[in-house]
């Protein structure tokens, strides 16, 4: 066939390597999408199974409804083991008498994954707050107001920067500032107190937020600050030039088109692009190891001791108790998911018993992390469809 | 607008129109507060920045000083002297020893060797047996415990015996027993139960075989015993020395710290206190010497012949290590007598030693050291590999991908490259703990492998096994980065390209990939600036071993466990008190990361820069 074409050299060797190479590449990405693949089916297949049961219908959500405890392994003369929480494991123990073989406990792996979830949750709430409301105030000055200067060359790199700064030195930020610095209203400031500013019926004093969810959520809210700012400044970019013109001409004032014409229809990708800060936020544990997590923790954060009120107690006072124990939710430290999982990765022996509590919490989590970044790209693509102008 | 109609018509119409109701205070008005307010709120990323450096700062700062005191004390009590002369003799002394007891173990091998794999047989078998009937062992000592009536306990012996005869029989045995040995082994097996109290006849006999042997191996080898035994206590003179100014020392030290504490202890007259060290100094330098000729007498000792090739070897290797040890020593006398105990500690010493030092040890009862070598060694380590392996693989796909691909691949190929990034760190530090630790030890035993350095690994938690998993979590961002910078190579260079008649190959690789170099170059360095800062999966993969790697086995190293300085801030700062000088130590870690990072991205930023400009 070479023949028909009589300029064409002789290429074969060229065409050779241009194969083998094309191969090598492809061989290349391949690698890496099996690995990921690889990865998310072992987890998939060995944590499955604790969110599932043997009879209908098949799936077992205590794991999830549960909090955390320590696991019994009791083991009969039979050989049947049993798996079990420490009340019942003192039942099952007096049934069996003398049957009984050997009994194993392993903390932090019975129970389920509530107290974790929640605690994430509580984070990612007070951070994606924090964070959507600084970072889309920066994102508008730098989309609409700003002007090519010195401040705003410095306000760019800075953010930069903020992306780059390894997350545990965030973590030693937190603790710096909020765990040990932040200002609190008290009538009795503590002794480590920075500083103290009587401010008369009482003192502002600068004793820190002990660790507690606001501490880490914070902390995480300027983990996460850059993705927001950066995603939401594209966001108001992408509202084209035009409707911002037509809104001046009619006569209106900047902050007008921006809250009526630009912001709304920059919403839904700014709402886009926190889901994807939401994931990062709930990901990270470097931050929150010495501002908000606890190991282990037997109640959920509103399940707090408060003082019973008295029999002939008002509405008012039943209803100041109920609002303390909504606000105490911040003031207590959590479990958190990540966190949770290094205590179960590090604390605690691998074996078949502790292997389910491991692998269950991270296929949980890797789920929920997962999916939401899965539907902030669905969603991405998908009013990239929705608004065209 | 009504406001228009009543002015008189001789004024200018434009600024009336022009002029926007609204409140003003101060003269500030409502659109200049808005503004004002937003630019407030971008200032937020600055703040934050310089916050952190104060916040690090903070409780970083005072490091130095109080490091400064510590090591004053430290050098003043004595203290530095003992280790200036101690470590240095230890650490040759290990090596020496170490050499020579292997190199005895080779040749008592050589006599011993069958003996000693008879009764090592003989031992495992014996384990496990009674492993195989541990179940009904422990039904029996819980039935012994509570204490039963007699009668109730006939069951679980009787179960316990056929357990153990069952197990007895059917235990395969190595080929080193002779089929008559089996067959009597097998019976004194089956009387393993906890009645039987004495050694098994077997045991005992080929116990009394080996150490039959071994006697007079070890007067076959008597000329290498003895070298062993003389390089082992030729220090032991010098230790002695050194027990009693070790505990003055120490004992300065507590006063000094005392002092520290609380302002009514009396002061530390440290010249005084140093007094005897410095008496002692010339007896501790003919100890030295003493060592130093104790040495070369050992290595006069050491025989010419062996019987196996490794001890040969091992010899060859301690006659080569002996006079550098002795030119050593002559080197730790000129230190001990340079040394001078009362010149204060500067603060650029200190500084030195936090960036320099190799030791990193902390809640030691003798002195802490805060050097940060081990640490950045580990981190710097783990960045390479991860750096090495993530390079090639995510440039294939960003190539791949941008210019080979089809529609259809391109589709799952970005997103599933995408998606690496949204797993979270600590998942992919549990898979190193529960999966690739385990794979990659496994594999490393294969015998076809062998050749590989450092292979066969001991350490399931190591550098390399960290290095991978950092590798797949840089890949993302090399791999969107460099997949851009390629996209954005202008169409026209490919087709001036192929007009000259290059092939596709010739062109993205002369071409396109040069093209968009800086780009990718920046990817890299973003993704390194991710990978040094990473800090779970380092915490629980790779080792946490504080220690320099050990460089003298090649690439091998790779597979050593280490820490890391992110690892040490995760791992320690939840233990120490606030405000102590670890406390602090920790937070200049915190600001050595916080540095780099700055760098490496000052770095990623130069480079893009320079993709922007032939674009402009």
């Amino acid at each position: 066939m070479s023949a028909s074409n009589p300029f064409s050299g002789d290429n074969d060797s060229a065409r050779r390597r241009e194969t083998a190479m094309r191969w090598l590449l492809r061989l290349g990405s391949y690698f890496v999408v099996f690995v990921t693949v690889a990865i998310f089916a072992h987890i998939s297949h060995k944590g499955l199974p604790a969110l599932l049961k043997p009879e209908f219908p098949y799936i077992d959500t205590s794991f999830l409804t549960e909090l955390p405890g320590t696991l019994h392994v009791i083991e009969d003369k039979q050989g049947r083991v049993t798996q079990t929480s420490p009340q019942e494991a003192e039942t099952i123990k007096k049934q069996l008498g003398n049957e009984l073989r050997s009994e194993k406990t392993i903390s932090y792996a019975g129970g389920g994954i509530l107290g974790p979830i929640v605690g994430t949750a509580l984070l990612v709430l007070v951070s994606v707050t924090v964070a959507l409301f600084l970072g889309v105030c920066c994102a508008i000055y730098l989309s609409e107001y700003a002007k090519k200067g010195k401040f705003i060359e410095m306000v760019r790199l800075a953010i930069l920067n903020l992306a780059g700064v390894p997350s545990v030195v965030f973590g030693l930020f937190g603790l710096g500032a909020f765990v040990l610095t932040a200002p609190v209203l008290t009538d009795l400031p503590a002794d480590r107190a920075v500083f103290v500013i009587p401010l008369g019926f009482t003192n502002l004093s600068f004793q820190g937020w002990d660790t507690c969810v606001l501490s880490g959520g914070f902390t995480l809210a300027f983990v996460i600050l850059p993705v927001i700012i950066t995603a939401s400044e594209q966001c108001l970019q992408a509202v084209p030039q035009g409707f911002r013109e037509t809104s001046m001409a009619l006569g209106a004032t900047r902050w007008q088109t921006i809250w009526r014409s630009v912001l709304p229809f920059a919403t839904p990708g700014i709402l886009t692009s926190t889901i994807l800060g939401i994931a990062r936020a709930a990901g990270e544990t470097a931050p929150i190891m010495f501002t908000a997590a606890l190991a282990f923790k037997d109640k959920l954060p509103w399940q707090k001791d408060l003082p019973p009120l008295p029999a002939d107690a008002g509405m008012f006072a039943h209803w100041e108790q109920s609002v303390q124990r909504c606000l105490g939710v911040f003031t207590e430290s959590v479990q958190a998911l990540p966190y949770h999982i290094y205590t179960l990765a590090a604390k605690i022996p691998q074996n078949e018993y502790s292997e389910q509590a491991q692998y269950g919490s991270v296929f949980v989590f890797l789920i929920l992390v997962a999916s939401l970044a899965a539907t902030s790209i669905w969603l991405r693509i998908h009013l990239r469809k929705k608004y065209k102008w | 607008m009504s406001p228009v109609s009543q002015q008189p018509a001789s004024r200018p119409l434009g600024p009336l129109l022009l002029r926007k109701k609204g409140f003003s205070l101060f003269g500030i008005t409502r659109a200049s507060l808005v503004r004002r307010f937003f630019s407030a709120m971008a200032s937020v990323a600055i703040i934050v920045l310089v916050l952190i450096m104060v916040f690090l700062l903070r409780d970083g700062a005072g490091f130095l000083s109080t490091y400064r005191a510590s090591l004053d004390v430290y050098r003043k009590s004595g203290m530095e002297l003992c280790d200036l002369l101690e470590q240095p003799v230890r650490e040759m002394q290990d090596k020496s020893t170490s050499l020579l007891r292997r190199a005895l173990a080779h040749e008592l091998a050589t006599l011993t060797g069958e003996a000693k794999q008879r009764r090592d047989a003989v031992v495992v078998l014996i384990g496990k047996v009674q492993a195989m009937s541990a179940p009904e062992r422990a039904a029996l000592e819980v039935v012994l415990t509570a204490s039963a009536p007699p009668e109730t306990l006939a069951d679980p012996r009787d179960q316990l015996r056929q357990a153990t005869s069952r197990a007895a029989m059917s235990i395969p045995i190595p080929s080193v027993l002779s089929s008559r040995e089996v067959e009597q082994f097998r019976r004194e097996l089956a009387t393993l139960t906890p009645e039987n109290t004495e050694l098994l006849p077997m045991l005992t006999a080929l116990e009394a075989e080996f150490a039959r042997q071994d006697t007079a191996a070890r007067a076959q080898f008597a000329p290498l015993s003895a070298a062993v035994a003389a390089c082992e206590q030729a220090p032991a003179a010098l230790y002695e020395t050194l027990v009693p100014l070790h505990k003055h020392a120490r004992n300065t030290k507590e006063l000094a710290q005392k002092r520290l504490s609380s302002r009514d202890q009396p002061e530390v007259h440290f010249p005084d206190q140093l007094k005897p060290i410095l008496d002692a100094r010339e007896t501790l330098l003919t100890r030295l010497d003493d060592y130093g000729s104790r040495l070369k007498q050992a290595q006069a000792a050491l025989p010419a012949e062996t019987r196996s090739e490794e001890a040969a070897e091992l010899l060859a290797q301690v006659r080569e290590l002996l006079p550098e040890q002795a030119v050593q020593t002559a080197g730790i006398r000129e230190k001990v007598l340079e040394w001078d105990g009362m010149h204060t500690v500067s603060m650029f010493h200190a500084a030195l030693g936090f960036c320099f030092g190799p030791h990193w040890i902390t809640n030691s009862p003798w002195q802490d050291f805060y050097g940060v070598v081990p640490l950045l060694t580990g981190s710097v380590l783990i960045s390479v590999i991860a750096l090495l392996i993530a390079t090639p693989l995510s440039i294939a796909a960003a190539v791949y991908t941008s210019q080979f691909a089809s529609d259809r691949e391109k589709e799952y190929i970005k997103p599933v490259i995408e998606f690496i990034q949204a797993i979270p760190s600590i998942v992919l530090g549990f898979i190193g703990i529960a999966l690739l630790g385990d794979l990659i030890k496994s594999v490393s035993h294969w015998p076809l492998l062998a050749w590989l350095p450092g292979f066969p690994i001991e350490e399931r938690l190591n550098m390399f096994n960290a290095g991978c998993l950092l590798a797949l979590m840089a890949v993302p961002t090399m791999f969107s980065l460099a997949e851009d910078a390629l996209n954005s190579v202008p169409q026209s260079y490919a087709a001036a390209s192929e007009a000259l008649g290059a092939t596709k190959l010739q062109t993205v690789f002369r071409v396109i990939v040069p093209a968009a170099l800086s780009g990718i170059l920046a990817g890299i360095l973003l993704g390194l600036g991710r990978v040094i800062g990473e800090t779970m999966v380092v915490l629980l993969v790779a080792g946490n071993r504080i220690a320099i790697p050990d460089f003298g086995d090649g690439l091998g190293v790779v597979f050593q466990p280490a820490h890391t300085l992110t690892g040490i801030i995760a791992q320690e700062l939840g233990e120490v008190s606030r405000g102590s000088g670890h406390w602090q130590a920790l937070f200049m870690v915190g600001i050595l990361l916080f540095i780099i990072s700055l760098v490496v991205n000052w770095c990623a930023r130069a480079f893009a820069r320079r993709l922007e400009t032939p674009k402009s």
